[in-house]
Protein backbone atom coordinates (compact mmCIF):
# COMPACT_ATOMS: atom_id res chain seq x y z
CA UNK A 1 0.00 0.00 0.00
CA UNK A 2 3.27 2.30 0.49
CA UNK A 3 3.95 2.84 -3.41
CA UNK A 4 0.59 3.31 -3.87
CA UNK A 5 0.38 6.00 -1.67
CA UNK A 6 3.33 7.66 -2.70
CA UNK A 7 2.34 7.42 -6.35
CA UNK A 8 -0.76 9.04 -5.71
CA UNK A 9 0.79 11.95 -4.10
CA UNK A 10 2.80 11.89 -6.87
CA UNK A 11 -0.06 12.39 -9.07
CA UNK A 12 -1.96 14.37 -6.89
CA UNK A 13 0.79 17.11 -7.16
CA UNK A 14 1.19 17.03 -10.35
CA UNK A 15 -2.63 17.96 -11.61
CA UNK A 16 -3.62 18.96 -8.25
CA UNK A 17 -6.58 21.88 -9.80
CA UNK A 18 -7.72 20.07 -12.91
CA UNK A 19 -8.52 16.82 -11.25
CA UNK A 20 -10.35 18.66 -8.47
CA UNK A 21 -13.79 17.90 -10.62
CA UNK A 22 -13.00 14.90 -11.11
CA UNK A 23 -11.69 13.30 -8.22
CA UNK A 24 -15.55 12.99 -6.71
CA UNK A 25 -16.52 10.72 -10.07
CA UNK A 26 -13.17 8.73 -9.48
CA UNK A 27 -14.14 8.53 -5.88
CA UNK A 28 -17.51 7.12 -6.25
CA UNK A 29 -16.46 5.08 -8.98
CA UNK A 30 -13.84 3.85 -7.61
CA UNK A 31 -13.91 0.41 -4.87
CA UNK A 32 -11.60 1.85 -1.93
CA UNK A 33 -13.51 3.94 0.70
CA UNK A 34 -13.49 7.46 0.27
CA UNK A 35 -11.51 7.74 3.48
CA UNK A 36 -8.26 5.46 2.12
CA UNK A 37 -7.74 7.88 -1.08
CA UNK A 38 -7.77 10.78 0.71
CA UNK A 39 -4.34 11.93 -0.23
CA UNK A 40 -2.75 11.94 3.14
CA UNK A 41 0.05 14.64 3.05
CA UNK A 42 3.54 13.70 4.28
CA UNK A 43 5.33 15.82 7.02
CA UNK A 44 8.35 15.73 4.90
CA UNK A 45 6.46 16.95 1.29
CA UNK A 46 8.71 19.19 0.60
CA UNK A 47 11.65 16.68 0.23
CA UNK A 48 11.47 15.24 -3.16
CA UNK A 49 10.48 11.73 -3.66
CA UNK A 50 12.33 8.90 -4.40
CA UNK A 51 11.37 7.63 -7.55
CA UNK A 52 13.81 4.97 -7.81
CA UNK A 53 12.53 3.45 -4.69
CA UNK A 54 8.81 3.46 -5.20
CA UNK A 55 10.01 1.63 -8.49
CA UNK A 56 12.08 -0.38 -6.61
CA UNK A 57 9.22 -1.44 -4.20
CA UNK A 58 6.80 -1.67 -7.08
CA UNK A 59 8.84 -4.44 -8.61
CA UNK A 60 9.74 -6.39 -4.71
CA UNK A 61 5.52 -6.41 -4.53
CA UNK A 62 5.71 -7.84 -8.08
CA UNK A 63 8.11 -10.69 -7.50
CA UNK A 64 6.92 -11.48 -4.43
CA UNK A 65 3.67 -12.29 -6.58
CA UNK A 66 5.22 -14.17 -9.04
CA UNK A 67 7.19 -16.54 -6.80
CA UNK A 68 3.85 -17.21 -5.36
CA UNK A 69 2.35 -18.19 -8.63
CA UNK A 70 5.80 -19.88 -9.25
CA UNK A 71 5.53 -22.27 -5.94
CA UNK A 72 1.96 -22.80 -6.62
CA UNK A 73 2.44 -24.36 -9.86
CA UNK A 74 6.17 -26.16 -8.67
CA UNK A 75 3.87 -27.86 -5.62
CA UNK A 76 0.93 -28.86 -8.59
CA UNK A 77 -1.45 -27.04 -5.92
CA UNK A 78 -2.98 -25.00 -8.67
CA UNK A 79 -5.99 -27.33 -9.57
CA UNK A 80 -7.37 -27.02 -13.41
CA UNK A 81 -6.36 -24.02 -15.29
CA UNK A 82 -8.09 -22.34 -18.12
CA UNK A 83 -7.43 -20.08 -20.55
CA UNK A 84 -8.73 -17.73 -23.39
CA UNK A 85 -7.66 -18.34 -26.77
CA UNK A 86 -7.86 -16.78 -29.92
CA UNK A 87 -8.42 -19.12 -32.64
CA UNK A 88 -9.61 -18.24 -36.57
CA UNK A 89 -10.79 -14.80 -35.34
CA UNK A 90 -12.60 -15.64 -32.51
CA UNK A 91 -11.67 -15.98 -28.59
CA UNK A 92 -12.56 -19.10 -26.65
CA UNK A 93 -12.37 -19.56 -22.97
CA UNK A 94 -11.37 -23.37 -22.74
CA UNK A 95 -10.38 -25.69 -20.01
CA UNK A 96 -8.69 -29.02 -20.41
CA UNK A 97 -11.38 -31.19 -22.11
CA UNK A 98 -13.29 -28.80 -23.60
CA UNK A 99 -14.89 -28.89 -27.33
CA UNK A 100 -14.57 -26.08 -29.22
CA UNK A 101 -15.49 -25.50 -33.26
CA UNK A 102 -13.90 -23.41 -35.65
CA UNK A 103 -16.09 -22.56 -38.20
CA UNK A 104 -14.86 -22.76 -42.18
CA UNK A 105 -12.50 -23.85 -44.31
CA UNK A 106 -9.29 -24.93 -41.79
CA UNK A 107 -6.49 -27.47 -43.34
CA UNK A 108 -6.05 -29.31 -40.19
CA UNK A 109 -7.30 -32.76 -40.31
CA UNK A 110 -8.49 -35.39 -38.06
CA UNK A 111 -6.07 -37.06 -35.57
CA UNK A 112 -3.85 -33.39 -36.07
CA UNK A 113 -2.46 -32.43 -32.55
CA UNK A 114 -1.56 -28.90 -32.80
CA UNK A 115 -1.08 -26.16 -29.83
CA UNK A 116 -2.64 -23.25 -29.59
CA UNK A 117 0.32 -20.31 -29.41
CA UNK A 118 -2.15 -16.91 -29.43
CA UNK A 119 -3.00 -17.61 -25.35
CA UNK A 120 -4.68 -13.95 -24.41
CA UNK A 121 -5.22 -15.48 -20.59
CA UNK A 122 -4.53 -18.10 -18.39
CA UNK A 123 -6.09 -18.67 -15.12
CA UNK A 124 -6.29 -20.68 -12.45
CA UNK A 125 -7.98 -20.34 -9.07
CA UNK A 126 -5.86 -18.59 -7.08
CA UNK A 127 -4.10 -16.36 -9.81
CA UNK A 128 -4.87 -15.23 -13.38
CA UNK A 129 -2.07 -14.64 -15.92
CA UNK A 130 -3.26 -11.60 -18.26
CA UNK A 131 -1.22 -10.78 -22.15
CA UNK A 132 -1.01 -7.32 -23.54
CA UNK A 133 -1.99 -8.58 -25.61
CA UNK A 134 -0.97 -12.07 -25.84
CA UNK A 135 1.14 -13.89 -23.24
CA UNK A 136 4.55 -14.22 -24.38
CA UNK A 137 5.55 -17.54 -26.81
CA UNK A 138 6.35 -20.65 -24.42
CA UNK A 139 4.73 -19.17 -20.93
CA UNK A 140 1.32 -21.49 -21.24
CA UNK A 141 1.39 -23.94 -23.60
CA UNK A 142 -2.67 -25.62 -24.97
CA UNK A 143 -2.63 -28.67 -26.95
CA UNK A 144 -5.77 -29.80 -28.66
CA UNK A 145 -6.46 -32.65 -31.07
CA UNK A 146 -8.45 -32.27 -33.96
CA UNK A 147 -11.99 -34.75 -33.21
CA UNK A 148 -14.08 -34.08 -36.53
CA UNK A 149 -14.36 -32.44 -39.55
CA UNK A 150 -17.48 -32.46 -41.47
CA UNK A 151 -19.87 -29.53 -42.78
CA UNK A 152 -23.30 -28.31 -41.30
CA UNK A 153 -26.63 -28.53 -41.99
CA UNK A 154 -27.73 -27.18 -45.34
CA UNK A 155 -28.60 -23.63 -45.05
CA UNK A 156 -30.92 -22.08 -47.45
CA UNK A 157 -30.30 -18.55 -49.13
CA UNK A 158 -34.01 -17.92 -50.58
CA UNK A 159 -34.06 -13.92 -52.33
CA UNK A 160 -37.17 -12.66 -54.06
CA UNK A 161 -38.00 -9.25 -55.05
CA UNK A 162 -41.63 -8.46 -55.20
CA UNK A 163 -43.29 -7.67 -58.83
CA UNK A 164 -39.63 -8.07 -60.60
CA UNK A 165 -40.58 -11.87 -61.21
CA UNK A 166 -36.87 -12.24 -59.26
CA UNK A 167 -36.33 -15.00 -56.98
CA UNK A 168 -33.31 -17.26 -56.09
CA UNK A 169 -32.32 -20.17 -54.11
CA UNK A 170 -29.17 -21.17 -52.77
CA UNK A 171 -28.12 -24.02 -50.51
CA UNK A 172 -24.54 -24.12 -48.75
CA UNK A 173 -22.94 -26.04 -46.04
CA UNK A 174 -19.92 -24.78 -44.61
CA UNK A 175 -17.05 -26.91 -43.31
CA UNK A 176 -16.79 -27.06 -39.07
CA UNK A 177 -13.81 -28.49 -37.34
CA UNK A 178 -14.22 -29.83 -34.07
CA UNK A 179 -11.30 -29.47 -31.55
CA UNK A 180 -10.99 -31.26 -28.20
CA UNK A 181 -8.53 -29.59 -25.82
CA UNK A 182 -5.97 -32.04 -24.26
CA UNK A 183 -4.02 -29.86 -21.40
CA UNK A 184 -3.23 -26.21 -20.43
CA UNK A 185 -0.15 -25.94 -18.42
CA UNK A 186 2.13 -23.47 -17.62
CA UNK A 187 5.68 -24.36 -19.35
CA UNK A 188 7.98 -22.33 -17.20
CA UNK A 189 8.20 -20.17 -14.49
CA UNK A 190 6.47 -16.99 -14.38
CA UNK A 191 8.41 -13.64 -14.92
CA UNK A 192 12.00 -15.40 -15.44
CA UNK A 193 12.55 -12.28 -17.42
CA UNK A 194 16.38 -13.14 -17.54
CA UNK A 195 15.76 -16.36 -19.55
CA UNK A 196 16.58 -16.73 -22.99
CA UNK A 197 13.17 -16.49 -25.26
CA UNK A 198 12.28 -19.95 -26.08
CA UNK A 199 11.55 -20.41 -30.52
CA UNK A 200 7.92 -20.20 -30.83
CA UNK A 201 6.75 -23.11 -32.29
CA UNK A 202 5.67 -22.31 -36.06
CA UNK A 203 2.80 -20.52 -36.35
CA UNK A 204 1.01 -21.81 -39.41
CA UNK A 205 -2.47 -19.81 -39.04
CA UNK B 1 -32.07 -16.47 -46.08
CA UNK B 2 -35.21 -18.59 -44.58
CA UNK B 3 -35.82 -19.53 -41.28
CA UNK B 4 -36.60 -23.11 -41.88
CA UNK B 5 -33.66 -24.10 -40.40
CA UNK B 6 -35.09 -23.10 -36.63
CA UNK B 7 -37.62 -25.98 -36.35
CA UNK B 8 -35.01 -28.47 -37.11
CA UNK B 9 -33.08 -30.60 -34.54
CA UNK B 10 -30.61 -28.39 -32.67
CA UNK B 11 -27.66 -29.39 -30.44
CA UNK B 12 -24.60 -28.49 -28.52
CA UNK B 13 -21.16 -29.87 -30.03
CA UNK B 14 -20.24 -33.71 -28.89
CA UNK B 15 -17.72 -35.99 -29.56
CA UNK B 16 -18.58 -39.41 -29.19
CA UNK B 17 -16.72 -41.46 -26.06
CA UNK B 18 -14.46 -39.14 -25.06
CA UNK B 19 -12.75 -38.92 -28.70
CA UNK B 20 -9.43 -37.23 -28.85
CA UNK B 21 -8.69 -36.82 -24.74
CA UNK B 22 -6.13 -40.13 -25.42
CA UNK B 23 -6.05 -40.73 -29.09
CA UNK B 24 -8.18 -40.29 -31.70
CA UNK B 25 -9.90 -43.01 -32.85
CA UNK B 26 -11.48 -42.90 -36.52
CA UNK B 27 -15.25 -43.31 -36.62
CA UNK B 28 -15.80 -44.22 -39.36
CA UNK B 29 -15.84 -48.44 -39.38
CA UNK B 30 -17.18 -49.68 -43.10
CA UNK B 31 -17.38 -47.81 -46.33
CA UNK B 32 -19.35 -49.55 -49.37
CA UNK B 33 -18.98 -48.15 -52.67
CA UNK B 34 -21.68 -49.31 -54.90
CA UNK B 35 -21.29 -48.74 -58.79
CA UNK B 36 -22.26 -50.18 -62.29
CA UNK B 37 -19.24 -51.71 -64.79
CA UNK B 38 -20.61 -50.21 -67.71
CA UNK B 39 -22.81 -47.27 -67.20
CA UNK B 40 -21.58 -43.54 -67.91
CA UNK B 41 -22.66 -41.73 -64.19
CA UNK B 42 -20.47 -44.21 -62.47
CA UNK B 43 -17.65 -43.25 -64.70
CA UNK B 44 -16.22 -41.24 -61.60
CA UNK B 45 -16.76 -43.70 -59.28
CA UNK B 46 -14.66 -46.36 -61.27
CA UNK B 47 -11.66 -43.43 -61.99
CA UNK B 48 -11.74 -43.46 -57.88
CA UNK B 49 -11.66 -47.27 -57.74
CA UNK B 50 -8.78 -48.25 -60.29
CA UNK B 51 -6.69 -44.96 -59.24
CA UNK B 52 -7.21 -44.44 -55.01
CA UNK B 53 -9.07 -47.02 -53.86
CA UNK B 54 -6.03 -49.09 -52.61
CA UNK B 55 -3.84 -46.15 -51.74
CA UNK B 56 -6.97 -45.45 -49.26
CA UNK B 57 -7.43 -48.29 -47.65
CA UNK B 58 -3.65 -49.53 -46.82
CA UNK B 59 -3.99 -45.63 -45.61
CA UNK B 60 -6.90 -46.50 -43.46
CA UNK B 61 -6.40 -49.86 -41.60
CA UNK B 62 -9.22 -49.08 -39.53
CA UNK B 63 -11.86 -48.87 -42.30
CA UNK B 64 -13.27 -51.87 -43.85
CA UNK B 65 -13.62 -51.05 -47.71
CA UNK B 66 -16.43 -52.85 -49.78
CA UNK B 67 -16.64 -52.89 -53.51
CA UNK B 68 -20.04 -53.66 -55.00
CA UNK B 69 -20.57 -54.03 -58.59
CA UNK B 70 -24.57 -53.84 -59.82
CA UNK B 71 -26.04 -53.56 -63.45
CA UNK B 72 -27.50 -50.07 -64.62
CA UNK B 73 -27.64 -48.51 -61.17
CA UNK B 74 -26.78 -45.45 -59.94
CA UNK B 75 -23.32 -45.01 -58.25
CA UNK B 76 -23.29 -44.91 -54.03
CA UNK B 77 -21.77 -44.04 -51.04
CA UNK B 78 -22.57 -45.31 -48.07
CA UNK B 79 -20.72 -44.72 -44.57
CA UNK B 80 -21.64 -46.87 -41.50
CA UNK B 81 -20.26 -45.32 -38.25
CA UNK B 82 -19.24 -46.85 -34.85
CA UNK B 83 -22.29 -44.97 -33.19
CA UNK B 84 -24.41 -46.76 -35.55
CA UNK B 85 -24.89 -44.28 -38.01
CA UNK B 86 -25.43 -44.83 -41.84
CA UNK B 87 -24.69 -42.39 -44.52
CA UNK B 88 -26.26 -42.75 -47.80
CA UNK B 89 -25.09 -40.54 -50.59
CA UNK B 90 -25.37 -41.05 -54.39
CA UNK B 91 -22.59 -40.55 -56.33
CA UNK B 92 -24.07 -39.86 -59.90
CA UNK B 93 -22.75 -38.25 -62.74
CA UNK B 94 -19.72 -37.18 -60.11
CA UNK B 95 -16.23 -37.02 -60.80
CA UNK B 96 -13.11 -38.36 -59.59
CA UNK B 97 -12.27 -35.43 -57.59
CA UNK B 98 -15.77 -35.35 -55.67
CA UNK B 99 -15.82 -38.30 -55.26
CA UNK B 100 -11.77 -37.99 -52.73
CA UNK B 101 -13.70 -35.26 -51.32
CA UNK B 102 -16.97 -37.07 -50.44
CA UNK B 103 -14.90 -39.91 -49.51
CA UNK B 104 -12.65 -37.88 -47.09
CA UNK B 105 -16.37 -36.30 -45.40
CA UNK B 106 -16.87 -39.93 -44.68
CA UNK B 107 -14.06 -40.94 -43.41
CA UNK B 108 -13.26 -37.20 -40.93
CA UNK B 109 -17.17 -37.15 -39.53
CA UNK B 110 -18.39 -38.74 -36.37
CA UNK B 111 -21.73 -39.39 -37.50
CA UNK B 112 -24.35 -38.08 -39.96
CA UNK B 113 -24.02 -34.77 -39.06
CA UNK B 114 -26.27 -33.26 -42.00
CA UNK B 115 -29.58 -32.88 -40.05
CA UNK B 116 -28.47 -30.97 -36.83
CA UNK B 117 -27.86 -27.44 -35.89
CA UNK B 118 -25.78 -26.20 -33.38
CA UNK B 119 -26.73 -23.65 -30.90
CA UNK B 120 -23.15 -23.41 -29.50
CA UNK B 121 -19.60 -23.38 -30.69
CA UNK B 122 -18.43 -24.85 -27.66
CA UNK B 123 -18.96 -27.27 -24.71
CA UNK B 124 -17.19 -27.61 -21.58
CA UNK B 125 -17.78 -29.76 -18.46
CA UNK B 126 -16.85 -27.15 -16.29
CA UNK B 127 -18.15 -23.78 -16.74
CA UNK B 128 -16.01 -21.81 -14.05
CA UNK B 129 -12.65 -22.34 -12.22
CA UNK B 130 -12.95 -18.61 -10.23
CA UNK B 131 -16.64 -18.71 -9.52
CA UNK B 132 -19.18 -17.41 -11.22
CA UNK B 133 -19.31 -13.48 -11.16
CA UNK B 134 -22.00 -11.80 -9.08
CA UNK B 135 -22.74 -8.45 -8.45
CA UNK B 136 -21.23 -8.05 -5.23
CA UNK B 137 -17.82 -9.55 -6.69
CA UNK B 138 -14.76 -7.51 -5.63
CA UNK B 139 -17.19 -4.43 -4.31
CA UNK B 140 -16.35 -2.80 -1.08
CA UNK B 141 -17.54 -4.56 2.29
CA UNK B 142 -19.44 -1.58 3.13
CA UNK B 143 -21.48 -1.49 -0.07
CA UNK B 144 -23.02 -5.06 0.86
CA UNK B 145 -24.75 -3.70 4.15
CA UNK B 146 -25.94 -0.34 2.73
CA UNK B 147 -29.33 0.24 3.19
CA UNK B 148 -31.27 2.11 0.07
CA UNK B 149 -32.45 5.14 -0.17
CA UNK B 150 -29.30 6.51 0.61
CA UNK B 151 -27.72 9.93 0.19
CA UNK B 152 -24.66 8.96 -0.91
CA UNK B 153 -25.39 6.60 -3.46
CA UNK B 154 -28.17 8.33 -5.11
CA UNK B 155 -25.82 11.85 -5.90
CA UNK B 156 -24.39 11.98 -9.39
CA UNK B 157 -21.09 10.62 -10.02
CA UNK B 158 -19.24 13.90 -11.65
CA UNK B 159 -21.11 16.79 -9.11
CA UNK B 160 -18.42 19.36 -8.75
CA UNK B 161 -17.33 19.63 -5.42
CA UNK B 162 -18.75 22.56 -3.06
CA UNK B 163 -17.17 25.24 -1.63
CA UNK B 164 -18.14 24.20 1.80
CA UNK B 165 -17.01 20.54 1.24
CA UNK B 166 -13.46 22.16 -0.22
CA UNK B 167 -13.32 23.96 3.08
CA UNK B 168 -14.13 20.97 5.40
CA UNK B 169 -11.32 19.24 3.48
CA UNK B 170 -8.58 21.67 3.41
CA UNK B 171 -9.54 21.19 7.51
CA UNK B 172 -9.18 17.46 7.65
CA UNK B 173 -5.75 18.24 5.60
CA UNK B 174 -4.54 20.66 8.17
CA UNK B 175 -5.99 18.35 10.76
CA UNK B 176 -3.96 15.51 9.34
CA UNK B 177 -1.13 17.96 9.06
CA UNK B 178 -0.61 18.82 12.53
CA UNK B 179 -1.07 15.13 13.12
CA UNK B 180 2.21 14.13 10.98
CA UNK B 181 4.84 17.09 12.33
CA UNK B 182 3.17 16.41 16.03
CA UNK B 183 4.00 12.61 15.45
CA UNK B 184 7.27 13.13 14.10
CA UNK B 185 8.32 15.30 17.21
CA UNK B 186 7.58 13.08 19.34
CA UNK B 187 9.20 10.48 17.97
CA UNK B 188 12.01 12.39 17.29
Amino acid sequence: MSFLSHTMRQVLRQAATQTSTLTGAMRCLSLAPALWQQNKPAAAAVAPIDVAAVAKDQQKECLSICERVNQQVAKQEQGRLFAVVHLCGKQFKITAGDIILVEGYWPPTTGDEISLDKVLLAGARDFTLIGRPILEPGLVTVKATVVEKTLTHTKTHFKKKRRKQYMRINFQRSPNTMLRINTIEVARPVDASSEAEQEPSKRLF
Amino acid sequence: MSNSHLFMKSGFPRAPLQNGLGRYVCQLQRITLKFCKNNGSSKGMRDFIENHLVDFAKENPGIVVYVKPRRHRTPVLVGEYLNGDREWMSCRNSTEADITKWVDLLKTQNGSSSSLRLRKMWHTDVPSIQGPWTPFLLRAPETHGQAYPSVDASKPLDAPQTATEKLIELFRQQQLETEDVLSQKRAE
